[in-house]
């Protein structure tokens, strides 16, 4: 999109008028989303059905202990989990963000979510249940091609309100959503769906959640290529101007989008709002150079996510709500209480 | 399930079935008596209300898989039943004319059929008021609360309704003998937990659930006393299960009912934390018939099936 039209300021626009000023709010940020990492770490850890004191730990002497056992296959994954699908959620929104240059555009705001969903289904329906990695595949290229399409109507649409932009692509992963739940339907894969559609962390142990790993490669490639998004970002014509391949970073971007929805989609289920309230936070206080909002993103997002987990495991102990639901719940407050204070404060909403 | 106005419906249906006993009344004078002419009616109580229902009805259009459980068990035909796959639980169904979904009766597809009776329960019971219009329906949805007196009294109704009353009896008698066996069994067999697992996720039931049936009358001690009444199940994790640490593990593997939505229960249940428990060490992991627990509980065979299956486990 090349409109410059005022409405159009993009996420680049805040950074450029107070660049400076936000910059000095980054290293404050980064240490507090640390912080809220190691917090929720802790109480992930600690927290739970079974009972799980860190002196249980200091008592064990081998690594039959049940507590060490509980530790090894339980607590452990499940905050490893957590932390790589929440750190990359969060970054996926951040790229999205910048990718389509509007603040409301995230994995579950463009259709990405609803996509990868439908690749898993039909992936289930013709392969079965075994073959998590070929199912993972088809969820991956659905997300890819999905998203590239909802990339593709935009070009089209030349949209003067930002918000019509998530609007197109909620309206887009909508159509989706109903046509892959029309089809479990009539597969009988309702439940099944539901248990998707939720993110939910409960049946996570060791063995479980290892295909979360290559999130990680998905970062990767995200902080390597950062300084190109954040130029990207600045719209096409800024960057071409500067010698950057608009097309190729989008494409970069949108393959890291995609894997990463994909991937956290089969493991964990969808987890609202990570994707869009957190980058959204993050670059309120430390500005849109991705290279510096990457890791206070990817921080935020785990410990968001990880937060989430412990309320649900803890408020109706022992049982569990997952935590898609409860990332809902608070996500959409949090959501609310930010889009009112952007309006407040005249920032492009 | 039922709308809560159910409640109600017995003084509404007053009105129409006093007429209708009137009308019933100019044809055949002994309206609910023992006489086996051609169009003697019977008077059927059900969840609904009461409904005037033809003896021994040829044309039946049913709804509710435990109600075609019972019926393919005394060997009643029937002329319409909903679009279902339940694997090898109920053949032989192809050919019988389909009446729309298993939650969504077609109404038009049933009244094209002319039936003489027609069936529904649990999950078709909405349409109780729209297939009233069509032909004599009753609801024979169980109340889970008191689960086997109640899917006794909905099978005797079946078998009166036929004229199997003798076949019925005999074979409820063995049902509650095995329950009450069973129960003895129970006093000395530990806690019991039943769970049902789905796409990897574990749901955990406990007394008064879907399920119930497990601790309410076969006197299963639940292992967690504490599992509210949610037809849904809790979400559990598996250290929930260490730590529940049940004797009998009950497992129903909703996804080997549903295709090939997830991974089998034995491959969820198959880790550390699940082979710590009681159960699983003294191999008391018992997997349940997903057809008589989870589709059509309260058919003659599924409760056959259900209590034998506890009794086996407890044995």
């Amino acid at each position: 999109m090349t409109t410059t039209s005022p409405h159009d300021a993009g996420p680049a626009a805040p950074w450029r008028a107070a660049g400076l000023r936000r910059a000095a709010g980054s290293r404050p940020a980064a240490v507090a989303a640390a912080a809220l990492v190691v917090a929720g770490a802790l109480a992930s850890l600690f927290l739970g059905a079974a009972d799980l004191a860190p002196a249980d730990l200091l008592a064990a002497r081998s690594l039959d202990d049940p507590a060490v056992e509980l530790l090894l296959v339980s607590r452990g994954p499940r905050l490893l989990a957590l932390l790589l699908a929440g750190s990359a959620m969060a970054v996926a929104g951040l790229l999205m963000m910048h990718l389509t240059r509007n603040r409301f555009v995230s994995p579950s705001t463009a259709g990405t979510v609803e996509w990868a969903q439908l690749g898993l289904l039909l992936a289930t329906l013709v392969l079965g249940s075994t073959g998590v990695l070929e199912r993972m595949l088809v969820a991956v290229v659905a997300a890819l091609a999905g998203t590239a399409l909802f990339l593709r109507l935009l070009r089209r649409l030349v949209l003067a309100d930002t918000l019509l932009v998530p609007l197109v692509g909620l309206m887009l992963g909508a159509v989706v959503s109903g046509v892959t739940t029309g089809i479990a339907y009539r597969a009988d894969l309702l439940p099944v769906l539901a248990t998707w559609t939720a993110g939910d962390a409960s049946g996570i142990i060791a063995g479980r959640f290892e295909l979360l790993w290559l999130v990680v490669v998905a970062l990767a490639v995200a902080w390597w290529q950062a300084d190109r998004f954040t130029v990207a970002g600045l719209g096409e014509g800024t960057a071409v101007s500067l010698g950057v391949d608009h097309g190729a970073v989008v494409r970069v971007g949108l393959v890291v989008v995609a894997v990463v929805t994909a991937v956290v989609v089969v493991v964990v289920g969808a987890v609202p709002f990570v994707a869009l309230v957190v980058p959204n936070l993050v670059t309120i206080v430390v500005g849109d150079d991705i290279r510096r909002a990457l890791p206070v993103t990817a921080a935020a997002g785990a410990a968001f996510v990880l937060l989430c987990d412990v309320v649900g495991r803890v408020v109706v102990h022992p049982y569990e709500i997952p935590v898609g639901t409860v990332a809902g719940v608070i996500g959409g407050v949090v959501f609310l209480v930010v889009l009112l204070r952007l309006r407040g404060r005249g920032v492009s909403a | 399930m039922r709308p809560p106005a159910t409640r109600h419906r017995p003084a509404l249906l007053a009105v129409p079935t006093a007429l209708l006993v009137a009308l019933a009344g100019c044809g055949t004078p002994t309206a609910d008596g023992a006489a086996d002419a051609p169009g003697d009616v019977l008077v059927v109580e059900h969840a609904q209300g009461t409904t005037e229902v033809p003896r021994d009805p040829q044309r039946v259009v049913v709804h509710d898989l435990s109600v075609l459980d019972t019926l393919d068990a005394l060997g009643v035909e029937v002329v319409g039943v909903p679009d279902f796959e339940a694997g090898d639980a109920l053949p032989g169904y192809e050919d019988v004319e389909t009446v729309g979904t298993l939650h969504e009766p077609d109404v038009e597809a049933v009244a094209a059929l002319e039936p003489d009776l027609v069936v529904v329960a649990a999950r078709s019971s909405t349409s109780f008021d729209a297939l009233s219009e069509v032909a004599p329906t009753i609801d024979l949805t169980v109340d889970q609360a008191d689960f086997l007196p109640s899917a006794r009294e909905r099978v005797e109704t079946l078998g009166e309704i036929f004229g199997l009353e003798d076949e019925v009896a005999e074979r409820l008698d063995a049902v509650d003998a095995l329950a009450e066996e069973t129960a003895a069994l129970a006093a000395d067999a530990g806690t019991g937990l039943v769970v049902m697992t789905s796409a990897a996720e574990v749901g955990a039931y406990g007394a008064g659930s879907r399920f119930g049936l497990v601790h309410d009358e076969l006197g299963v001690a639940p292992a967690d006393p504490d599992i509210p009444e949610a037809s849904h199940g809790d979400v559990v994790s598996f250290e929930y299960l260490a730590e529940t640490d049940p004797d009998h593990l009950f497992v129903l593997d909703r996804d080997a009912i549903i295709g090939e939505g997830g991974t089998a229960a034995a491959e969820v249940l198959d880790n550390p934390l699940v082979a710590r428990t009681a159960a699983a060490r003294a191999g008391d992991v018992h997997y349940l018939d997903s057809f008589a627990w989870y589709i059509a509980p309260s058919g003659l065979t599924s409760l056959e099936t259900m209590v034998g299956e506890v009794h086996a486990a407890l044995a």
